[in-house]
């Protein structure tokens, strides 16, 4: 049972559209600062387009490194917003109200950050639709469905339309409420996007079966997309990454660090909204208890696919893992992972107090998305590095700065992309919060309180 | 000169010829004159000092040298690594736009124009035949007047390999059926110059040819046989008298 | 949720069935068949080829070549199948000076400088024709040196006339000279040409210094050979042991390798001769001329005596004098290189060469076989010594005027002879190369000349084939700038200065060797007319005669009493290590620094491109504290040092480190300029005692780790090549063991 902290409709109104009618000064000063990064960063792209390839560490045979590490990790990020969303919607967990909206954009977010990462990547981006779209034309031949780089469009792209579906529904009332407090051109793009909402009741019910039935089609999605991206790497023949454990090992891995990001965007969020009425203790708590059981699920995994590589003593194989954790600089990578996203936030999230201080929570979940980051990285680069029984041509990786510079170019264009997102949308629903406080009232009955509504469903 | 000729049915052509190469490792010295005839031929650009400090240095037949035991009990042994054609190649199916794919006649071709540049079927080529192309090639003015017309200059971004000059083979044979391909009346610029005579070409559908013949040799093997990719291309082994 | 399900289901067909038509279906190769421009529908390739046969002199081999031309341009340089030495094969040089036609640093024009140090200016021909003729006429013709690269046939032959008709004093350069090869040859066998190796049809082959595999005279033409040795059909495989200081190529390809004292390898062939003679397994006729009689005369060199200034076991030596001697079949010993590059280079290599004595394997199959004499001449490299007595009278004023061709001596001699301050005591510097060296661009006057696909010429090789061979060079393509054939420009000249020439033009002169090659009526081309015979010889690449041979085996000399030592230069106290320098495979001693390609061609031991490197073995470079890509000094005797990079190599002798000799040029294109440094800079100036060659191998040095490091550029990964046991890339063979599986 939570804290309860009673708000009326007029309050929840005014604190959660606060953002959206008002421009405080800090978030012009933090738009401008990641404006002005995305905006470099793009000019960072564009430079290494005109260069070519040759600006990153990428090197024979390593021909994978920081941007698909990226790719995976914001392909993970994107897990948060179903997981929270879909599943705990589907579940009815009570406390997911005040992370719904943030989790889903997020995913919208990270899948798009995501997506540019393997037209960045590409030799030659300024061709990509031939590859992602079917492009039949003139060239009397299809993409070749036998590729998983096929697959991965398709996926992501399935993904990110039915995410951005799954917000668009959940936010249709709350666009009615902003059409009916703002005047001029912006009540009218809003009654545009609100699509006649009026509230009423067919319309509740239409938007609230939408919702759940959303929530149910878009769960094996979720559970296909990091498993398609895993298959990235299980078809090919690289040692160490032609496992059949790795679907559900990345799919564990994304939920892990996504909902580690939904941690720290709902902190992040709390204190620079100040919302604090609506995310508490018992949010994280409730958060951090789900990532308990995500993070040792993962690790159990994990430890599988090693113990796979040790038992079937494959010489390549070891050779792999040998390089991964024992190798230094590579052992220390490894060393920092293992700490960062399991060791210590586990073992720190134990502690009710740690899982309810607002301050552990965030520096622990930062923890998990640096050590889960490490994690991708340490996937793919050491496997290339010693790809075959071909010593000869054994190499290293080593990111250069161009490729630094867009991994925190996509960090900063996710959180200008949500920061931008918070001056139009109320970053937590109005009428899921609405909903939660109805729930919440209680009368005395006797002794005991008991809910003052009963849901219908 | 445009002698255009009707494309002959694919099965036409895959029960005509299907081209193989035998390094003989007892002949080669690693010597390299393959290296730079392919270079030659093939228009591979001009591996600069930075290419090798890099580690991007291309070569579509490179040679490889493994030392053995300690001074002064050691031997450097030599091997040219060139794409091996692999009937069942790996680097094909990851591809998403065919730009890297089986012919009728073994080959394992790759397509500049259509490479997108994602570099998959770098990563799952075990015997690292793949080269990427990570800058523009630096071709001086004066110098392209020694590029070969035959082949596609490659641009930055695009993935390239031994293609077992495909375009010798497409001049040397081009309306023509096995027959009037006599065994060794063409070679691959690699094997034209090799001075060891290391390296046989040759078709295999052609039961007479030196490469079939070679198929019996005792000495035969396939690099990596246990990863089942197939290679077409075979090598003899180095003998060693080591103790003899 | 049974919507979803449906809809899921129904995309899943869909999909697999999508899969299953795809991937069913193989993709018909018309549609991407666009593998090579050659079969794109708009035939975008345009104008027709075309092969022509000429000949080049690729470090001192001979190269038959085909060179396919387009629209004017030479497109590819292939062997000539016909030709005896190279047989359709070609050395990596060859195919890189197709780069030195289209060098983008090439010498475009004639040029001039007119104040000392000042920049050049362009100029046309006649003018340049003018301002030489003028310079010649103004000159005493006894203070004018001509120097010339290493240069063979009608080229050879028409400078020579031009330096005798005018008076002119004539020295070959070639940093590293063959002249001891060429004397112990003599001494040995009294033959004036090089003999041919017969490697193909050899049963052991034991070779001393020369890397005949790799760097060695012809190693294209040995590389044949070695093929056959290894594989060939219808013979055993050849046995090969090599003795060098150094890791070659020539090291790795063979079944023994094996390291003696630098310097000691006339010792170990005289100890295998008295092995020999005293066991009584060799010929004995040639074991008595040998010894002149007494059979005792080796005794200096019994095993006993010798093997520890060898270092290698009596027994170790007696093994090989008599694996030599027949166990093994037709034995050969070759020598040269490192071996003939010490003081008593002469002495070695007499010693290797009489081996062959012992054995019956002179001017037989599977042995040395000798060469015609060739009718042409020759411009060999001249010893070190000629070359001091040179400078000193460049700086005595008695040599004022300095013609030179692809003699780059500021590069090839060392820094201490102070080569650059004799040239500056000149009084005039007229160049005729085509780019600009270290020499050629302290010249006063340019006059640049053809690339060898541009000009005409013959050449006479040396190794030649064991029979009479004049190879026909020819122009493939046109001249690509504004150049002019050397020979020619010295034919016009000639006739200015009133001492003409029996020909107009070098084709002039080809010509008329050609005329006296048709008039034998015989060898590899006979035509009733000339013009045929002249067509056909130049289709086909030249002209040979496989019946005109030398025939006998002459009567050996007798061989040295007393061994001659080695004398290596600095104290090893101070100077511990020996230094073996070696060509580089592909940029040679430096001519072909400025070709992109041979530049960009690894070393096959230790696989760095684009660069110098001291090669240390891996125990040497722990006690030293050095690592790979660690810069160290190395400094001789004679006070001079270079920094290079350290390349560990777990083949180096302990005390040897080795050094590649072609870079550390300050000019000569972008592409060699900057680049390493030049290790001839501290080599000691000692001299083989016979001949004055620069006994190159026999330079101690120190060897001082600095603070600085550099990333070598090597082909190479990043950890040490090591096959792993369970999944071996190169797959052995032992001979014996039935071995059907890959393994
Ligand atoms: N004659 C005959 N043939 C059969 C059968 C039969 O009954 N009779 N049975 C068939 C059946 S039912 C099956 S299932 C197949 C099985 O055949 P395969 O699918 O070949 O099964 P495995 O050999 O178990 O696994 C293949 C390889 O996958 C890799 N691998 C898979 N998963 C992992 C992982 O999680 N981690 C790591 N590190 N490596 C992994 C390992 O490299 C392993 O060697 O055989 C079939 N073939
Ligand atoms: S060797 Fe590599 S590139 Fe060549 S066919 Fe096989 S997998 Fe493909
Ligand atoms: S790099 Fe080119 S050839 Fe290779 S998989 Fe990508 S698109 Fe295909
Ligand atoms: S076959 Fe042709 S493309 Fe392949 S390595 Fe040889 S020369 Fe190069
Ligand atoms: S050319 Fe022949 S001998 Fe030389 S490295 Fe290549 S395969 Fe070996």
């Amino acid at each position: 049972m939570y804290y309860r902290r009673t708000l009326t409709e007029a309050q929840i109104n005014q604190q959660l559209l606060g953002t959206v009618l008002t421009t405080p000064l800090w978030w012009i000063v933090l738009f401008s600062i990641l404006g002005i990064v995305v905006a470099g960063t793009v000019g960072v792209v564009g430079w290494m387009f005109n260069q070519g390839l040759g600006v990153t560490g990428l090197r024979q045979p390593v021909f994978w490194g920081f941007f698909i590490t990226n790719f995976i990790f914001w392909v993970g990020i994107s897990h948060a917003g179903v997981m929270i969303s879909a599943i705990l919607r589907l579940s009815q967990a009570e406390w997911r109200r005040p992370m719904v909206r943030a989790a889903e954009t997020m995913t919208v977010f990270a899948l798009m950050a995501s997506l540019t990462m393997p037209l960045v990547h590409a030799g030659r981006p300024w061709r990509i639709f031939y590859w992602v779209f079917p492009y039949d034309w003139a060239r009397g031949i299809w993409p070749d469905v036998r590729s998983p780089l096929v697959w991965d469009p398709i996926a992501i792209t399935t993904y990110l339309t039915s995410s951005i579906l799954f917000v668009y529904t959940a936010l249709i009332p709350d666009l009615a409420i902003i059409r009916d407090r703002s005047t001029g051109w912006r009540k009218s793009v809003y009654g545009v996007l609100a699509l006649g909402w009026h509230g009423n009741p067919r319309q509740w019910k239409i938007q609230g079966f939408a919702g759940i039935l959303l929530s149910a089609l878009i769960l094996p999605v979720f559970v296909s997309v990091h498993s398609i991206v895993s298959w990235d790497f299980s078809v090919s023949l690289v040692p160490s990454w032609h496992v059949t454990i790795f679907a559900p090992y990345f799919v564990i891995g994304a939920v892990l660090s996504g909902v580690s990001a939904v941690v720290t965007l709902m902190i992040v969020m709390r204190k620079l909204y100040k919302l604090e009425n609506f995310i508490w203790e018992e949010h994280i708590d409730a958060l951090a208890r789900l990532l308990i059981v995500v993070a040792m699920a993962w690790m159990f995994l994990f430890w599988l696919d090693l113990v796979f590589a040790l038992w079937l003593k494959e010489e390549q194989e070891i050779t792999v893992w040998n390089l991964r954790m024992f190798e230094p600089p590579w052992s220390w990578l490894f060393f920092i992972f293992f700490m960062f996203s399991y060791v210590i936030p586990v073992s720190l999230w134990m502690f009710r107090s740690v899982r309810r201080s607002f301050t552990w929570m965030l520096w622990t979940s930062l923890l998990v998305n640096v050590g889960m980051f490490l994690e991708r990285f340490l996937i793919i680069v050491p496997a290339l590095m010693r790809k075959g029984p071909q010593t000869f041509t054994y190499a290293t990786y080593r990111p250069s700065p161009v490729e630094f510079i867009i991994i925190f170019g996509t960090i900063a264009l996710v959180c200008f992309l949500l920061l931008v997102f918070s001056k139009f949308f109320p970053l937590i629903p109005l009428w899921e919060e609405k909903e939660g406080q109805l729930l919440m009232d209680e009368v005395k009955v006797g002794n005991v309180y008991v809910p003052a509504m009963v849901k219908e469903h | 000169m445009a002698t255009q000729t009707k494309p002959q049915s694919a099965t036409d052509r895959s029960e005509a010829f299907k081209w193989s190469m035998v390094i003989d490792l007892d002949r080669c010295t690693g010597c390299e004159a393959c290296v730079v005839a392919c270079q030659s031929e093939n228009n591979v650009p001009i591996n600069e000092e930075s290419a090798f400090i890099e580690g991007r240095a291309i070569q579509w037949i490179r040679v490889e040298r493994y030392w053995e035991g300690e001074w002064p009990d050691i031997k450097a042994r030599f091997i040219p690594v060139l794409c091996q054609h692999c009937e069942n190649a790996p680097c094909e199916p990851v591809c998403p736009v065919y730009a890297t794919y089986h012919n009728t006649e073994g080959l394992n071709v790759q397509v500049y124009n259509r490479c997108v540049g994602t570099r998959y079927c770098g990563n799952n080529c075990p015997y690292h035949a793949r080269s990427f192309n990570y800058w523009e090639p630096v071709w001086p003015e004066d110098l392209r007047n020694q590029l070969n017309p035959d082949v596609t200059v490659r641009s930055r971004g695009v993935m390239e390999k031994c293609s077992m000059c495909v375009q010798r083979i497409r001049r040397s044979t081009r309306s023509k059926t096995p027959n009037d391909v006599p065994d060794g009346s063409f070679d691959p610029a690699c094997v034209q110059a090799c001075p060891t005579s290391a390296m046989t070409f040759g078709n295999l559908n052609n039961p007479d040819s030196k490469v079939s013949k070679l198929q019996d040799d005792e000495r035969k093997y396939h690099v990596f046989e246990h990863l089942g990719t197939a290679p077409t291309v075979m090598y003899l082994k180095q003998v060693d008298t080591h103790g003899a | 949720m049974g919507l979803t399900r449906r809809q899921f289901l129904k995309w899943a067909g869909v999909t697999s069935v999508g899969a299953v038509v795809f991937n069913g279906c193989r993709v018909p190769d018309h549609e991407i068949q666009i593998q090579s421009p050659v079969e794109l529908p708009e035939d975008l390739v345009t104008g027709r080829d075309n092969y022509y046969a000429t000949v080049a002199q690729v470090g001192s081999g001979s190269e038959g070549l085909l060179v396919r031309v387009m629209e004017g341009r030479a497109k590819k340089v292939e062997g000539n199948p016909d030709y005896p030495l190279n047989t359709g094969k070609h050395h990596i040089r060859a195919e890189a000076m197709l780069q030195a036609t289209y060098h983008p640093d090439r010498i475009k024009s004639p040029m001039v400088r007119i104040a000392k140090g000042g920049p050049f200016r362009a100029i046309g021909w006649p003018e340049a024709l003018e301002r030489l003729t003028k310079i010649l006429s103004n000159a005493d013709s006894a203070s004018v040196l001509l120097a010339s690269g290493p240069t063979r046939g009608k080229l050879a032959d028409v400078t020579k006339r031009f330096a005798t008709g005018y008076g002119a004093q004539m020295l070959g350069f070639d940093p590293i000279d063959q002249a001891v090869l060429r004397a112990s040859i003599k001494n040995i066998y009294g033959q004036n040409a090089l003999p041919d190796f017969d490697i193909a049809r050899a049963d052991f082959i034991m070779s001393f210094g020369a890397d005949f595999l790799g760097t060695w005279i012809d190693p294209t033409h040995f590389m044949r050979g070695y093929g056959e040795f290894r594989q060939g059909e219808g013979r055993e495989r050849g046995h090969l042991v090599h003795i060098d200081s150094r890791y070659s190529v020539t090291a790795a390809a063979a079944d023994e390798w094996k390291y003696i004292t630098p310097g000691s390898e006339g010792l170990l062939a005289l100890s295998m001769a008295h092995t020999i003679i005293s066991e009584g397994i060799g010929d004995r006729a040639a074991a008595l001329a040998l010894t002149g009689g007494n059979l005792n005369h080796l005794s200096n060199y019994a095993v006993s005596k010798v093997a520890s200034q060898i270092g290698m076991s009596a027994e170790g030596i007696q093994d090989l004098a008599r694996k030599f001697a027949g166990t093994r079949g037709r034995a050969l010993a070759i020598g040269g290189g490192s071996a003939g590059a010490h003081t008593n280079g002469v002495f070695n290599l007499t010693a290797i060469y009489a081996l062959n004595y012992l054995v019956g394997s002179v001017n037989v199959p599977g042995g040395v076989i000798f060469n015609p004499p060739g009718s042409q001449s020759r411009i060999d490299g001249a010893p070190l010594r000629d070359w001091k007595a040179a400078l000193a009278a460049m700086r005595s004023g008695e040599i004022k005027v300095l013609l030179l061709r692809d003699a780059n001596i500021v590069h090839g001699l060392s820094a201490e002879l102070k080569v650059t301050e004799a040239l500056d005591d000149l009084e005039t510097i007229v160049s005729f190369s085509s780019f600009l060296d270290e020499t050629t661009s302290r010249a006063d006057l340019i006059l640049p000349g053809h690339t060898p696909l541009e000009e005409w010429g013959t050449d006479v090789p040396d190794v030649g084939p064991g029979y009479r061979t004049v190879a026909f060079q020819q122009p493939v393509i046109n001249r690509f700038r504004d150049t002019m054939a050397f020979g020619d420009v010295l034919i016009q000249i000639a006739g200015e200065l009133g001492n003409s020439m029996p020909w107009n033009s070098m084709r002039d002169a080809v010509r008329a060797d050609a005329r006296d090659l048709h008039a034998t009526n015989r060898g590899s081309v006979t035509q009733p007319t000339f013009e045929e015979f002249w067509k056909r010889s130049l289709e086909r690449g030249g002209w040979w005669d496989q019946g005109d041979t030398v025939s006998g085996v002459p009567t050996p000399p007798v061989l040295p009493r007393t061994p001659v030592q080695a004398q290596l230069a600095g104290d090893s106290s101070v100077f511990p290590l020996h230094l073996v320098p070696f060509e580089s495979h592909s940029i040679g001693t430096g001519q072909y620094a400025h070709l992109p390609w041979a530049q960009a061609v690894p070393d096959p031991i230790t696989t760095v491109a684009w660069s110098t490197w001291v090669e240390v073995n891996p125990k040497t470079a722990e006690g030293l504290k050095l690592k790979q890509d660690d810069v160290v000094t190395l400094e001789s005797a004679s006070g001079g040092f270079i920094s290079v990079p350290v390349y560990v190599n777990p083949a180096t002798p302990p005390d040897v480190v080795s050094v590649p000799i072609g870079q550390g040029h300050e000019q000569f294109t972008t592409y060699a300029a900057g680049r390493g440094s030049n290790i001839l800079d501290i080599l000691a100036q000692n001299e083989d005692s016979d001949t004055g060659s620069l006994a190159w191998a026999g330079t101690r040095v120190r060897m001082t780790k600095t603070n600085t490091r550099v990333g070598l550029p090597k082909l190479e990964g990043i950890q040490e090549p090591r096959q792993l046991p369970g999944e071996p890339v190169i797959v052995v063979f032992k001979p014996g063991e039935a071995d059907h599986g890959s393994h």
